[in-house]
C-alpha cells in the first residue's frame, strides 16, 4: 500500500514517523520510573516499525495520474480490519468481565492487570473507540467520497487518521491494564494520550473539510452532516473535559482542572454527549447512507432528517445533567437536563422512524438480505433505547434506575441493539464493494450472525431490567417496622442469576463477531485469489460507471 | 467572579427558551422553503446513482 | 467564474462547520457557567480538611484499580439512601476533589461514609480477599497492595500540582509531604508529629497495614478509605438543620 503514496507523501511520512519516535524516545527517557516510560517505547517502537516499512518502499516507482481518477479506498480497507480486530477483543474483555461478576475468582490470582476494575475500561474503550470508532472512521471516509463525488484531497492524512487514532487506542488499553487512568468514565486516557487525540481529530476534521470543499454535489448529503457533527462535537467535548494539569512531564498522573459538583457536571455533559455524538450522531451518518443504499430505496423524508439533525444536535448537550439527579448539583440544572432528555424523544423518533419508512415496500428485501435486516433491528432498537433513555431521565424513575444494572442493561440495548448492528449490517455491504466482490464470502454465515447477535443482545438485555430493578426495588424495600428490608449483600446475592445470564448474552453476541470477522477475512481471501475484478463489479456501483 | 449567580442562572433560563424557540423555527423554514425543495430531492436520489469514480460525469442529470 | 463557484462552496461548508459547533455548544454552556459561580451559593464547610499526602496518594490508588466503576461515593437525597449509607452528600464534600469520584454504579455499596466504619485490620483483610470477611462478595482480591512499596519521594509535586489547581495546600505541607506520608504510617516516627500540626487533630496517625517498617500501597489506600466522609462534619449538621 505504501507504494501507491506519491514520493513526496513518503517522505512526508517518514518525517513525522521521525518526529513522532523523538516524543516516543522524550517520553521513555523523561517518565523513567513512570509507567509513562511505558508509553514512550510503545511510541517508539510503533513509529521505527513503521518508519522502517515506508523505507522498504521508497524508492519503489511513483503511482501514475491514474490514481485521481478513482476513490482512495485503501485507509477504509484497513480500518474495516481494524474494526474488527477491536471488536473481538474489546467483546472478549466484555465477557471477561461479565464472568468476574458471576464468578469473582476467574481471573489471575494476584495479577493486577487481569483485575475487574482495570480490564472493564479495556472493554468499555476498544468496543466504543476501537470498534466504533475505526468503523465510524473508515465509513466516513467511504461515505464522504462517495457523496462529494471527490477523492480524498492527499493520500497520507487518511493514514495519519487512522494509524493515529490506532496509536491512541493501543496506549488507551495498554495504559489501563497498567492502571493509568483519569477516572472519567469514556475518557479514562491520561494527558499525553488526550493531546495525540486532538492532534489526530484536527486532521480527520481537515480531511472532512477539504473533501467538502471539492466536491461537485451543490448540495451536502445528509449523512456528511452527521459525521460533521461527530468530529466537530467530540472534539469541543474531549477538549473540555480532559482539561487538566499533569504532575509534571516526568508523569503520567494528572489531576483535572475542575473539583467537585463542576467537575461532575463537565464529565457527565461530555459523558451524554459522547453517547450523543460518538454513538449515535456518527452512527446515524451510517444509517442514513448505507441503509437506503442497500435497499435502493430514497430515505423516506430528507426534510425529517435535517429537522432530526438539528434537534439531536441541539437538544443532547442540555441532556447530560440526567446522571445527576438527587446529587448534589442543584436542582434547576436536574430539571433542565430532564426536559431536554424527554423533548429529545422527538427527533430521536424521527430518524428511527425514517429509517423504517424508508423500508415500507422493501420489506420482502429485509426478509431475505440478513444485512438489511441488521441496519432495520438496529432502527428499531435505537428507537427502544431513546425512548428507554427520555423515560429513565424523568427524576421519579431514575431515583429507581440510577446505579443499578437498569442503566447498564440502557447501555447494552444502544450499543448491542443500535451501534453493533448498524455497525455490523453497514460493514457487510460495504466489505464487497470495497474488495469489488459480488457479495460476502458466505451470506449463510451473514444469517447465523445475525440470529446470534439478536440472541445475544435479548438475553443481554432483558438480564440487566431484571436485576436492575429488582436491585432498585430491593434497596428502597422497608420491613412492617420501618426499617430496611434488605442489607446491601442481599441484593448482590439475588444478581446471581442474572449475572450468568448477562455474560451468556455477551457470549453469543462475541461468537457472532467472531463469525463476522471470519466472513469478512475470508471475503478478502476470495478478493486475493481472484484479483480479476469479478463481472459485474459490485451489485450496486455497477458496471455502468460510463455512459449513464 | 462579578457576576452574580442568580442573574447567570436567570440569563441561563430565559434566554436558552428564546434560542430554542428560535432555533426551531429556523430550522422548520429552511427545511420547507420551496427553493430548497430541488436540492433535497436530487440529494435523496443522489446516492442511489450508479457511479464508482470521482468527479461530475453526473452533472446536469 | 469558476473560481468564484469554488469559493462560495468552501465557504458554505465553513459556515455550516461554525452552526454545528454553535448550536451544539450552547446547551454545554448554559448548564455548566452557572456552576463556576456556584460557589456564592455552596453550603460552606469552615471545618473542611484537606487530603495528607498519604491519603492523596490513596485516592490515587483507588483510581488506578479502578473502585469507582463499582463503589458510588454520592449519597442521594433519597430516605433509603440516608438510613442505609448517611447524611447525604453535599457540594462542599467535594470542592477538593480533582476529579470527583461521585461514581455511576453500585455494584458494591455506596462508600461516601465509609471512614471509621470498620478497623483498619478488617480492611486490610477486606482487601487482601474480600470473600474471607464477606463470604457472598464478588469484589476482586488486591493482595499487591500489601506487597508494593508506596512511591512517596514525589508526593510533594502532586501536592503542588494540586495546589495549582485550586486547593490550598500550603509551602510546608508540599516541603513535607513525603516525610509526612512516613509519618501518617508509622506513629513511632519521629516525622509522625508535623502530620498532626499541619492536618489537624483530628487526622489518622497509625500503622494501617500493620507493618510500622514499610510504607506500602496498603497503608496509603486504608488511609484514604479511613478518611471518606471525615473530612467536614457540613453533612451531619445539615441533616440535623434539616430534622429540627
Amino acid at each position: 500500500m505504501i507504494s501507491r503514496l506519491t514520493v513526496s507523501e513518503r517522505h512526508l511520512a517518514l518525517f513525522v514517523l521521525g518526529a513522532l519516535a523523538l516524543a516516543g524516545l522524550a517520553m521513555a527517557v523523561g517518565g523513567r520510573g513512570d509507567p509513562l516510560a511505558v508509553h514512550g517505547v510503545i511510541v517508539l517502537a510503533a513509529s521505527l516499525g513503521l518508519g522502517f516499512l515506508v523505507l522498504s518502499a521508497l524508492f519503489s516507482p511513483e503511482p501514475g495520474e491514474s490514481r485521481l481518477a478513482e476513490y482512495y479506498d485503501d485507509p477504509t480497507k484497513a480500518g474495516i480490519v481494524l474494526s474488527l480486530a477491536w471488536a473481538v477483543v474489546g467483546m472478549f474483555f466484555g465477557v471477561w468481565v461479565a464472568a468476574l461478576l458471576a464468578w469473582p475468582e476467574l481471573t489471575f490470582v494476584d495479577s493486577a492487570w487481569a483485575s475487574f476494575g482495570r480490564i472493564r475500561p479495556v472493554h468499555t474503550s476498544g468496543v466504543i473507540f476501537g470498534f466504533g470508532g475505526n468503523a465510524l472512521i473508515a465509513t466516513s471516509f467511504h461515505v464522504l467520497q462517495r457523496t462529494c463525488r471527490a477523492r480524498l484531497p492527499d493520500q497520507f492524512s487518511p493514514w495519519f487518521v487512522l494509524i493515529g487514532y490506532n496509536l491512541f487506542c493501543v496506549i488507551a488499553a495498554s495504559g489501563y491494564l497498567m492502571g493509568m487512568t483519569q477516572s472519567k468514565e469514556y475518557a479514562e486516557p491520561e494527558w499525553y494520550a488526550d493531546i495525540w487525540l486532538v492532534i489526530v481529530w484536527v486532521v480527520y476534521f481537515l480531511i472532512y473539510i477539504r473533501t467538502l470543499a471539492r466536491r461537485k454535489e451543490p448540495h451536502i448529503y445528509v449523512a456528511n452532516w452527521y459525521y460533521m457533527a461527530f468530529i466537530l462535537v467530540v472534539a469541543v467535548l474531549h477538549i473540555v473535559n480532559n482539561l487538566a494539569l499533569p504532575v509534571s512531564f516526568g508523569h503520567a498522573k494528572s489531576y483535572s482542572l475542575f473539583s467537585g459538583v463542576q467537575d461532575a457536571m463537565t464529565q457527565w455533559w461530555y459523558g451524554h454527549n459522547a453517547v450523543a455524538f460518538f454513538l449515535t450522531a456518527g452512527f446515524l451518518g451510517m444509517m442514513y447512507y448505507y441503509l437506503p443504499k442497500r435497499a435502493e430505496r430514497p430515505i423516506f423524508s430528507y426534510r425529517l432528517s435535517i429537522i432530526s439533525f438539528w434537534g439531536i444536535t441541539f437538544m443532547y448537550m442540555w441532556a447530560g445533567a440526567h446522571h445527576l439527579h438527587y446529587t448534589a448539583l442543584p436542582q434547576w440544572v436536574q430539571t433542565l437536563g430532564m426536559t431536554f432528555s424527554v423533548v429529545l424523544l422527538v427527533p430521536s423518533w424521527a430518524s428511527a422512524g425514517n429509517a423504517l419508512a424508508t423500508l415500507n415496500g422493501a420489506w420482502h428485501k429485509v426478509r431475505d438480505d440478513a444485512t438489511l435486516r441488521f441496519m432495520m433491528v438496529a432502527a428499531v432498537f435505537y428507537g427502544l433505547s431513546t425512548f428507554e433513555g427520555s423515560f429513565m431521565a424523568i427524576r421519579a424513575v431514575n431515583s429507581l434506575s440510577h446505579y443499578t444494572d437498569w442503566t447498564v442493561g440502557h447501555v447494552h440495548a444502544g450499543a448491542l441493539g443500535w451501534v453493533a448492528m448498524i455497525t455490523f449490517g453497514s460493514l457487510y455491504a460495504l466489505v464487497p464493494w470495497m474488495w469489488k466482490q459480488e457479495r460476502m464470502y458466505s451470506p449463510k454465515l451473514i444469517e447465523v450472525h445475525f440470529w446470534l447477535a439478536l440472541a445475544g443482545t435479548v438475553v443481554y438485555v432483558f438480564a440487566m431490567w431484571n436485576s436492575g430493578i429488582i436491585q432498585g426495588l430491593m434497596w428502597r424495600t422497608y420491613n412492617d417496622s420501618g426499617t430496611l428490608a434488605y442489607s446491601f449483600i442481599d441484593s448482590l446475592v439475588a444478581m446471581h442469576p442474572y449475572y450468568i445470564a448477562r455474560a451468556f448474552g455477551g457470549l453469543l453476541f462475541l461468537t457472532g463477531a467472531v463469525v463476522c470477522s471470519y466472513n469478512v477475512w475470508m471475503t478478502i481471501r476470495m478478493a486475493r485469489v481472484a484479483r480479476v475484478p469479478a463481472k459485474g463489479d459490485v451489485p450496486l456501483y455497477g458496471a455502468a460507471q460510463a455512459g449513464e | 467572579m462579578d457576576i452574580d449567580h442568580y442573574s447567570v442562572v436567570a440569563f441561563a433560563k430565559s434566554w436558552g427558551l428564546f434560542y430554542l424557540i428560535a432555533l426551531a423555527v429556523g430550522v422548520t423554514v429552511y427545511a420547507f422553503w420551496p427553493g430548497n425543495r430541488k436540492r433535497f430531492d436530487r440529494a435523496k436520489k443522489s446516492i442511489l446513482d450508479k457511479d464508482d469514480r470521482p468527479g461530475g460525469e453526473n452533472d446536469g442529470n | 467564474m469558476k473560481e468564484f463557484f469554488h469559493r462560495r462552496i468552501e465557504r458554505n461548508a465553513i459556515g455550516f462547520v461554525l452552526a454545528i459547533v454553535g448550536v451544539a455548544s450552547i446547551g454545554g454552556l448554559v448548564e455548566i457557567a452557572p456552576l463556576f459561580t456556584i460557589h456564592e451559593t455552596v453550603e460552606a464547610a469552615p471545618d473542611m480538611r484537606l487530603y495528607t499526602p498519604l491519603e492523596l496518594a490513596g485516592r490515587n490508588l483507588y483510581i488506578r484499580e479502578g473502585c469507582y466503576a463499582c463503589h458510588s461515593q454520592m449519597i442521594r437525597t433519597l430516605r433509603d439512601e440516608v438510613e442505609r449509607y448517611g447524611p447525604y452528600s453535599l457540594a462542599a464534600e467535594s470542592q477538593y476533589d480533582h476529579p470527583m469520584l461521585w461514581g455511576s454504579k453500585r455494584t458494591g455499596p455506596d462508600l461516601a461514609r465509609l471512614g471509621a466504619k470498620y478497623s483498619d485490620a478488617w480492611h486490610v483483610a477486606h482487601l487482601i480477599n474480600p470473600r474471607d470477611v464477606v463470604p457472598e462478595s464478588v469484589m476482586p482480591r488486591y493482595g499487591w497492595l500489601q506487597r508494593n512499596p508506596l512511591r512517596i519521594d514525589d508526593l510533594g509535586e502532586h501536592l503542588a500540582a494540586q495546589r495549582a489547581v485550586g486547593v490550598p495546600y500550603t509551602d510546608a505541607m508540599i516541603e513535607n509531604a513525603t516525610a509526612d506520608a512516613r509519618g501518617q504510617a508509622n506513629p513511632e516516627a519521629a516525622e509522625s508529629s508535623g502530620v498532626t500540626e499541619r492536618y489537624g487533630e483530628a487526622t489518622n496517625v497509625r500503622v494501617f497495614d500493620g507493618n510500622p517498617s514499610l510504607v506500602t500501597e496498603m497503608d496509603a489506600l486504608v488511609a484514604y478509605l479511613q478518611v471518606l466522609g471525615q473530612l467536614t462534619g457540613a453533612a451531619h449538621q445539615e441533616t440535623a438543620g434539616r430534622q429540627e
